[in-house]
């Protein structure tokens, strides 16, 4: 897989002669589809995903759906891009919500408007199944561009055993940030000037900063993007710059928690190990919280300053621009089986993330899970305040620049207002383009 | 790509007798025909994934869109010129070279010093030379995710054991000042067991009669190094040289799952440079104008370590 990322400018024309050589007109027979799926937490979703499409295979005779794993959401999009331009695109993707408008403004979409209306639905009655707050990363100019699939939030997850031990209940978590810097000093042991057990931990790495760094904008009022438009992000604004501060004194005013950028991975594992007694991390993660914490653990709302409020996260389906006529149909076809009340309930059992299907929580199956793991329910009530997740032109340059000067805060080397005002300066300079021919474009 | 593509190439071209040029040619053709068949197959591959990707990129690099939606026009140097303006390009590249001067030095030495030591062969050499070499059997990806674990910060094993030390511990993958070393030393580690064969190969060659008159001479082990064993290896100092050097820019798979060129573009080499203009930019103007510098770069310097090479082996 590595290999063929160092080959990447010569992927796009391997791409399309592995594929000119691999794909012969079919002439009858089922129509042959082809799902791109990344999987980025572990594993076992691959085997789960191989069960799926099985069992929809069986019931669908007149269709052949295959299930090929394309690596991260990043390589996802990689592998998406490159057939795409070899012209032999898949029929469906499970693509990261985040890349859509992108891929929009990229025309490398297919409009679902039409497939909607074909089933004599509307748009209105189509995303009404799923939650609101993951329509926004689903609609681009009114138009139906994503279906969602499987989705999250980032929680503050605490260990319970050493909350009590520190005289705190965990029955009643931290709501705001006042609360939560309490706990954390509470939380923190050292040993003279040597810290033992860190009071929180909170990821910092490509991705996971910048998702982040909108947590706690929103939770400071602040809304870290246009979400209208994709030429604009608020970077340099009152919200994130509090937003930073805080993290930054989390880590130099109060030394609670351990300086530098930790990936997602250091995080759980440090948690998991006692070695941080809160941290904040995606839904995602609480399988495996569930399956390896050795002790109590309970996960609450993300704290406030202004609001309560988190953006999403996860993955939607998509058409790629490009497909066949037939192609689309059967995708289409795949794509509802796969987003249905039953299906949707079932995969969010396997994998942790939550169903966006409303109606997935009605089913038998999944009010006997929510109540055997009430920690579950957490997640999808924290969804009545989650935002969309942040999406703009060249989603993840503008995502980076700003990730850099995170960076660079919480290593100690830069203070929070000047890294603001510089990320703001390099996310204008890429989005300088796009707004040349939108909002700069005058008559 | 390696480094015996070049060398199916060249085709002798000598200047014939006008008269008979076309007879001459049929000939030779002829002649040599049975050959060029049965180099077609590896022509026809090298030229599509070998020297087609080059010309596609060579192309590539000259054209560019003004906006999203404004077509592909043909801009010239223009991508070259901004690349070489771009300070993340700039930052890549002293990266690059700080990262090649500090991981070939090292693994050259280390290999060195493994080689003269294991130099003779028994058991105990044998299992120590299989245990050396253990680190370039595993694959760069599963190294890097090992050693992942070992940096983590507070709970990792480097800090497990460190950690008693140390008042403050350091966050080995996430300090923009400390993670490129973080990545050198895994590089070297990786490395040095590989270059010491060369190097073992190397010492096979030096003659045993030399050797042992400087014995009798009455030359100690520091002079026999200093005048017979170091000057014998030298042809295997510039392979390794070379080697290391290309490494340096062509092994990154380790950036890839370890850091992304992060923390704030601290470990940001050249060809990740390229990947992010690539992929995340999608700016394949860009990425190809990088490409190429770099393909420049490197031809410059094969180019340049063959030809002192083949001086060597002509003049001394």
């Amino acid at each position: 897989m590595l290999f063929s990322r160092r080959l990447m400018l010569g992927l796009a024309m391997a791409g399309s002669m592995a594929g000119a050589l691999a794909f012969p007109a079919m002439a009858e027979g089922p129509t042959e589809i082809d799902l791109f799926f990344p999987v980025p937490v572990d594993g076992k979703l691959a085997r789960d995903m191989g069960t799926l499409i099985k069992e929809f295979n069986e019931g669908h005779p007149g269709i052949k759906a295959t299930a090929v794993y394309t690596g991260s959401y990043d390589d996802t999009l990689i592998k998406t891009r490159a057939s795409i331009k070899a012209g032999k695109p898949p029929s469906a993707v499970i693509m990261s919500a985040n890349f859509l408008l992108d891929m929009q403004i990229e025309n490398e979409l297919t409009n679902l408007d039409s497939l909607i209306a074909a089933d004599g639905s509307t748009k209105e009655k189509f995303l009404g199944q799923f939650f609101p707050a993951l329509q926004g990363n689903a609609v681009i100019d009114r138009s139906v561009y994503g279906v969602p699939f499987h989705n999250s939030t980032p929680l503050l997850y605490i260990n319970a055993d050493k909350a009590k031990e520190a005289g705190l209940d965990p029955n009643k978590p931290p709501q705001t940030w006042a609360e939560l810097t309490d706990w954390a000093k509470k939380l923190t042991k050292r040993e003279g000037d040597k810290v033992t057990q860190w009071g929180i931990a909170i990821p910092c790495a490509y991705d996971y900063c910048g998702w982040m760094m909108e947590t706690l904008t929103m939770s400071n009022g602040g809304r870290y993007y246009n979400e209208e438009f994709g030429g604009e992000v608020y970077y340099d604004t009152p919200s994130m710059l509090g937003a930073l501060t805080w993290w930054s004194d989390l880590v130099y005013k109060h030394k609670v928690h351990t300086p530098g950028a930790t990936p997602g991975p250091a995080v759980s594992t440090s948690f998991i190990s006692g070695n941080a007694a809160m941290m904040m991390l995606s839904t995602g993660s609480l399988t495996y919280v569930r399956e390896n914490a050795k002790f109590n653990y309970k996960v609450a709302f993300i704290p406030r300053n202004v609001r309560n409020a988190v953006p999403i996260g996860g993955a939607s389906l998509i058409i790629p621009a490009g497909v066949e006529a037939e192609k689309q149909k059967a995708a289409w076809t795949l794509i509802k089986w796969m987003t249905s009340p039953e299906k949707s309930a079932w995969w969010s059992r396997a994998t942790g993330y939550f169903a966006p299907n409303m109606a997935a929580y009605k089913t038998p199956d999944m009010v006997d899970f929510l109540n055997k793991n009430p920690d579950a329910k957490t997640a999808v009530e924290q969804l009545d305040v989650a935002k969309a997740w942040f999406a703009t032109y060249k989603t993840v340059p503008v995502r980076k620049t700003l990730e850099d000067e995170v960076m660079l805060v919480l290593n100690g080397k830069k203070q929070p207002k000047e890294a603001l005002v510089a990320a703001q300066k390099a996310a204008d300079e890429t989005l300088k383009p796009f707004n040349a021919e939108t909002s700069l474009k005058l008559p | 790509m390696s480094l015996a593509e070049p060398a199916a190439l060249p085709v002798a071209a000598s200047v014939p007798p006008r008269l008979h040029i076309v007879a001459r040619f049929t000939t030779r053709f002829k002649a040599s025909l049975p050959a060029y068949l049965l180099l077609l197959p590896s022509l026809v591959f090298l030229a599509l994934f070998t020297y087609g990707a080059m010309g596609r990129v060579l192309i590539d690099a000259l054209y560019q869109r003004a906006t999203p939606k404004a077509p592909l026009r043909f801009v010239g140097l223009d991508n070259i010129a901004a690349v070489l303006a771009d300070p993340a390009f700039t930052g890549a590249v002293i990266n690059n070279l700080i990262y090649a001067i500090g991981t070939a030095i090292p693994s050259i030495g280390l290999a060195l010093l493994f080689a003269l030591a294991l130099a003779r062969t028994n058991a105990v050499t044998s299992a120590l030379r299989a245990a050396l070499f253990l680190p370039v059997l595993i694959p760069m990806v599963a190294a890097s995710a090992l050693f992942l674990f070992i940096f983590l910060p507070n709970v990792g094993l480097l800090d497990y054991y460190i950690g008693r030390l140390l008042p403050v511990l350091p966050n080995w993958l996430g300090d923009p000042d400390i993670a490129l070393y973080a990545i050198m030393i895994i590089t070297i580690w990786k490395n040095a067991g590989y270059y010491m064969l060369f190097f073992l190969t190397g010492l096979q060659a030096v003659p045993e009669d030399v050797m042992e008159a400087a014995h009798l001479d009455g030359a100690g082990p520091l002079m026999r190094l200093r005048y017979i064993i170091l000057p014998e290896l030298k042809p295997t100092f510039l392979f390794v040289v070379v080697i290391a050097t290309l490494n340096a820019v062509t092994q990154v798979d380790h950036v890839f799952v370890m850091t992304k060129g992060g923390p704030s573009n601290a470990t940001n080499l050249v060809l990740f440079y390229i990947y992010q203009q690539a992929v995340e930019h999608y700016d394949i103007g860009m990425a190809s104008a990088a490409t190429l510098l770099t393909l420049a770069a490197l031809m410059a310097l094969t180019a340049l370590s063959f030809r002192t090479m083949a001086n060597r082996e002509g003049g001394a």
